[in-house]
């Protein structure tokens, strides 16, 4: 029986990249992946004559000047074939005005809002946009900046910790930035709570509100973006996730689809194998596991052979928030619906902490609504063009939805969704719907087989922050030959911080049999 | 530096890290399984496999057969609800050759949570399948299908409230299970069915559809007969489902979507008839096109291809090499040699069956093309409608 180097357990973005990282590293490497393809999230979906992108909305460290991005950087190190496409906004926030709001005013589309922001790339500009929605914040605004960039310099030594001194002045602002939240920081900087509210609109993308994050893992979303602006693959995620699945070929790895890890086998109390399908076992030295602890602790453990320091962290930490998305093929373009912007973000209120509790509810009123072809403009045929709807939930959300119910409430859901876009724009959509697909929680669980659906991981909170998540990685991990990778390990959700984490778990693999060898 | 940058204290970082794990410390050393309806309602939706048995057989004419289908009670207990339309993949096993067939769902959706799929076979001339069903399965036989499949659904979001459905022959199921949806209340739209039959003999459900425009006035059921010495009833038309006819029973002032199931043929035929109603695409939706034969009888077919040829395939770590039929899909060659393949809609649309074409060419037909860009870019593709035109060396998901 062949015992591989490395067993990589899900071909999510951290599955794809740890396998890449080992096979290419001459490991015997097998990758399982429960689904026909690759990808997890990153994938991509055809209805009628339009083919959607399912997750992905922009991505940080693509289209740099010096291509050095970290995303880019990776596909590159890998000779991996991906045809990149940049955009150089970042977003625009419309906060629609409520009655007897005193700020409202009309804005280009004649809507009345309190907040219409569209932030241009370039932290000069961006600040300088600021200033001029809320006179006052560009020195806080230039000031964060300057934070993330000496913080981006400082990152370097998380993973070499003797290139520490070199940046010994920085510490102490380091240390305050990874200790405070988002809201602690920017209030210390004296940024008009107004300016905050648009300073943090990607706060959804963190899966929790700006009063739980730390103002470093924040800012190294927002930093990126602004610097660089961002990319997104031509071919919709299915091309990083099929370009990934050749390296790993090529370089002389395994990849089994349709193959569901449905045990680990357990020699000495450490994991010796893997049972497939119920009925298939196969073996290896190593283990890289891209699923959510949750899922693997309750369905491929017993009871005894869990560590328990793992069930201690299962129970303490929280699961992130959870998805809905509306994908739309629209049978007209985007100038004919009167869409002038690839990613607008409505919010019912401005305060990220609000909004974060009104999405406890099912539909809070909260919307991204993104359009492709502003990127690629012929990602649709001719004449039409794909939307796509996004709101976030937190918690159990589908409690007392029955399976007969189950159409209904999406439809419904879906056409609030609708509604709040085409009122927040002061556009149509509706009647020129000509393909609709509706993923609600159920729908993102049964493809990322997560609690509640969630594509995030565990939340961020101030106490369980990218940066001790990133420090106690080992002693997190439940085995010496059994590590995690992905959305629930120290970066949290994300394209490139999945990547990271798997590409991070790979090498150190290759490392510890490097030195075996030896 | 802002002064009051100072004013957060930077020693707090000294703390995180040894909280962080007595948090953890404090937490229950026991798996406590948290409440999650959404994982629930995915599982109820989608159950990898039901297992049912047959409960009654109903005649339908001579070559067409209804199956109620109950759980098993052991490995299934209850039935993954859907939404009219939906098709169900049957699996068999014919003489060691693994094979699978999606037939519509023609009970309605209300009925599965009362315990019960109908499946309506209709037995195809030199069909393997069907006559292996028809031959087969009684009452008692255990019977193994997918969950509820398929794009072939009414969504209010993006069709007319008025609907024209075309049923030829035993396209005629999906319609069925709409209108008794429509009937109970669980779709909301108005149903208008012109059903094309040879002659009277030849309908399908005529009782259970005579029925269903009595009691729901949303369903107009209108059967549209071919053969030339029939007698049309009154309310019923003869001939064929041409634009004309379709504009006959379509509102005037407002939009209308226009359903299709049938033969091969007659979307062949509705295709010309429908380019003259000039309707917007949204409004025009079919069925999938079912498995597709002969594809040397395609125009763009090129000429000079091998009738033997040899395919290579890796399944896991297991590797076989058979020989097939240019005029056989790729999977049908595979089943035909005893190798299962994941499938499911074998119609070109569902990419249940995605794989990975290693060496080799081969011919899809252009209305079976469901595949993503970058399958292209990078070799992938459906095997149940890709027809090799060489020698072939690919690789393919195991079927669990």
């Amino acid at each position: 029986m062949k015992t591989y180097d490395v067993i990589v357990i899900g071909a999510g973005n951290g599955g794809l990249a740890a396998a890449a990282t080992c096979a290419r590293a001459g490991l015997s490497t097998l990758l399982l992946e429960r689904h026909n393809i690759p990808g997890g999230s990153a994938s991509s979906f055809v209805r009628g004559r339009f083919e959607f992108e399912p997750s992905l909305h922009e991505l940080a460290g693509v289209g740099a000047e010096d291509g050095k991005g970290q995303i880019e950087d990776m596909f590159t190190r890998f000779n991996a074939d991906v045809d990149w496409h940049t955009h150089d906004s970042t977003f625009r926030l419309v906060v629609p005005a409520k009655e007897g709001d005193k700020d409202a005013f009309v804005n280009e589309n004649g809507v009345s809002v309190t907040i219409d922001a569209r932030m241009p790339v370039g932290f000069e500009s961006f600040a300088r946009k600021l200033d001029e929605l809320v006179p006052g914040s560009y020195e806080s605004c230039m000031k964060a900046f300057d934070l993330s960039e000496r913080m981006f310099k400082a990152f370097e030594c998380l993973d070499d910790l003797k290139k520490l001194p070199g940046s010994i002045k920085d510490l102490p602002d380091i240390m305050r930035m990874v200790s405070h939240t988002m809201k602690e920081t920017l209030d210390a900087l004296g940024m008009p709570k107004k300016a905050q509210d648009i300073f943090s609109t990607y706060w959804c993308y963190m899966g929790s509100p700006g009063s739980k994050f730390d103002f470093l893992y924040y800012m190294a979303v927002l930093h990126s973006y602004v610097k660089d602006g961002t990319g997104i693959p031509r071919l919709r995620s299915h091309e990083m996730s099929l370009a990934i699945d050749k390296v790993i070929r090529d370089a002389g790895g395994e990849i089994w689809y349709n193959s569901e890890v449905t045990k680990v086998l357990m020699k000495h109390g450490k994991p010796e194998g893997v049972v497939i399908n119920g009925e298939k076992e196969v073996y290896g030295k190593y283990f890289i596991c891209n699923s959510s602890p949750n899922t693997v602790w309750k369905d491929l453990f017993t009871k005894r052979d869990i560590p328990e320091k793992q069930l201690k962290m299962l129970n303490t930490r929280k699961i992130a928030c959870t998805l809905t998305t509306v994908y739309l093929g629209m049978n007209k373009t985007k100038e004919e619906l009167g869409i002038t912007d690839y990613s607008v973000f409505i919010a019912p209120d401005s305060d990220s902490d609000k909004q974060y509790e009104a999405a406890q509810n099912y539909f809070s009123g909260y919307c991204i609504i993104n359009c492709l072809n502003e990127i690629i403009p012929d990602c649709t045929p001719e004449g039409t063009c794909q939307l796509f709807l996004t709101t976030m939930t937190f918690g159990d959300v589908m409690k007392d939805i029955k399976p007969q119910d189950y159409k209904r409430f999406k439809t419904k859901v879906a056409e609030d969704m609708i509604e709040t876009c085409e009122k927040a724009l002061n556009i149509s959509i509706k009647p020129h719907i000509e393909e609709i697909e509706i993923a609600l929680p159920p729908t993102f669980a049964r493809y990322l087989n997560t609690p509640w659906g969630t594509p995030y991981g565990y939340m961020l909170e101030k106490w369980d922050s990218m940066i001790p998540r990133t420090v106690q990685y080992l002693q997190d991990q439940p085995f010496d030959n059994f590590l995690f990778c992905g959305a629930s390990q120290e970066r949290g959700d994300g394209y490139g911080c999945a990547y990271y984490t798997g590409e991070k778990a790979g090498g150190i693999v290759v490392k510890v049999i490097e030195k075996e060898g030896k | 530096m802002a002064s009051n940058l100072n004013s957060l204290k930077a020693k707090k970082f000294l703390s995180m890290l040894p909280e962080r794990q007595a948090r953890f410390n404090e937490g229950k050393a026991e798996l406590v399984e948290i409440e999650d309806n959404a994982m629930a309602l995915a599982k109820a939706l989608h159950p990898k496999r039901q297992y049912l048995k047959i409960e009654k057989i109903t005649e339908r004419g001579e070559d067409c057969r209804s199956y109620t289908l109950v759980p098993d009670g052991e490995k299934t207990k209850s039935l993954a609800y859907f939404g009219a339309g939906k098709y169900l993949t049957v699996f068999e096993t014919i003489e060691g050759m693994p094979v699978t067939r999606a037939y519509s769902i023609s009970s309605s959706p209300k009925e599965s949570l009362e315990g019960r799929y109908v499946l309506t076979v209709k037995l195809v001339d030199g069909g393997l399948v069907s006559k292996y069903i028809f031959d087969n399965w009684e009452v008692g036989t255990e019977v193994e299908v997918s969950a509820p499949s398929g794009n072939f659904e009414y969504q209010p979001l993006r069709d007319a409230k008025k609907v024209i459905c075309l049923a030829g022959g035993s396209g005629i199921t999906p319609f069925v299970s709409m209108a008794k949806a429509v009937a109970d209340g669980d779709e909301d739209f108005e149903l208008t069915l012109l059903y094309g039959s040879r002659s009277y003999e030849s309908i399908l459900f005529a009782e259970e559809l005579a029925e269903l425009e009595k009691k729901c006035d949303k369903i107009k059921v209108v059967n549209v007969l071919s053969d030339k010495g029939v007698k049309v009833k009154k309310g019923d038309e003869k001939g064929l489902l041409t634009a004309e006819l379709i504009k006959k029973y379509a509102p005037e002032n407002e939009p209308y979507s226009v359903f299709i199931c049938g033969p091969q043929q007659m979307y062949d035929f509705l295709g010309d008839e429908l380019l003259k109603l000039k309707l917007e695409k949204k409004y025009i939706r079919h069925e999938m096109f079912g498995e597709f034969h002969n594809p040397s009888s395609q125009e763009d077919y090129p000429e000079g291809i091998p009738e033997k040829i040899t395919v290579k395939v890796r399944i896991q770590d297991e590797v076989y090499t058979v020989e097939g039929n240019s005029a056989d899909s790729l999977m049908q060659t595979l089943e035909k040699n005893g190798i299962s393949v994941p499938a499911r809609c074998r119609s070109g649309e569902c990419g249940f069956c995605h794989s990975h074409l290693l060496s080799g060419k081969v011919y899809v037909p252009k209305q079976l093309e469901y595949r993503r860009l970058a399958d292209y870019k990078f070799g992938c593709i459906h095997p149940c409608c890709s027809f090799p035109l060489t020698d072939i060396e690919m690789e393919v998901p195991t079927a669990k």
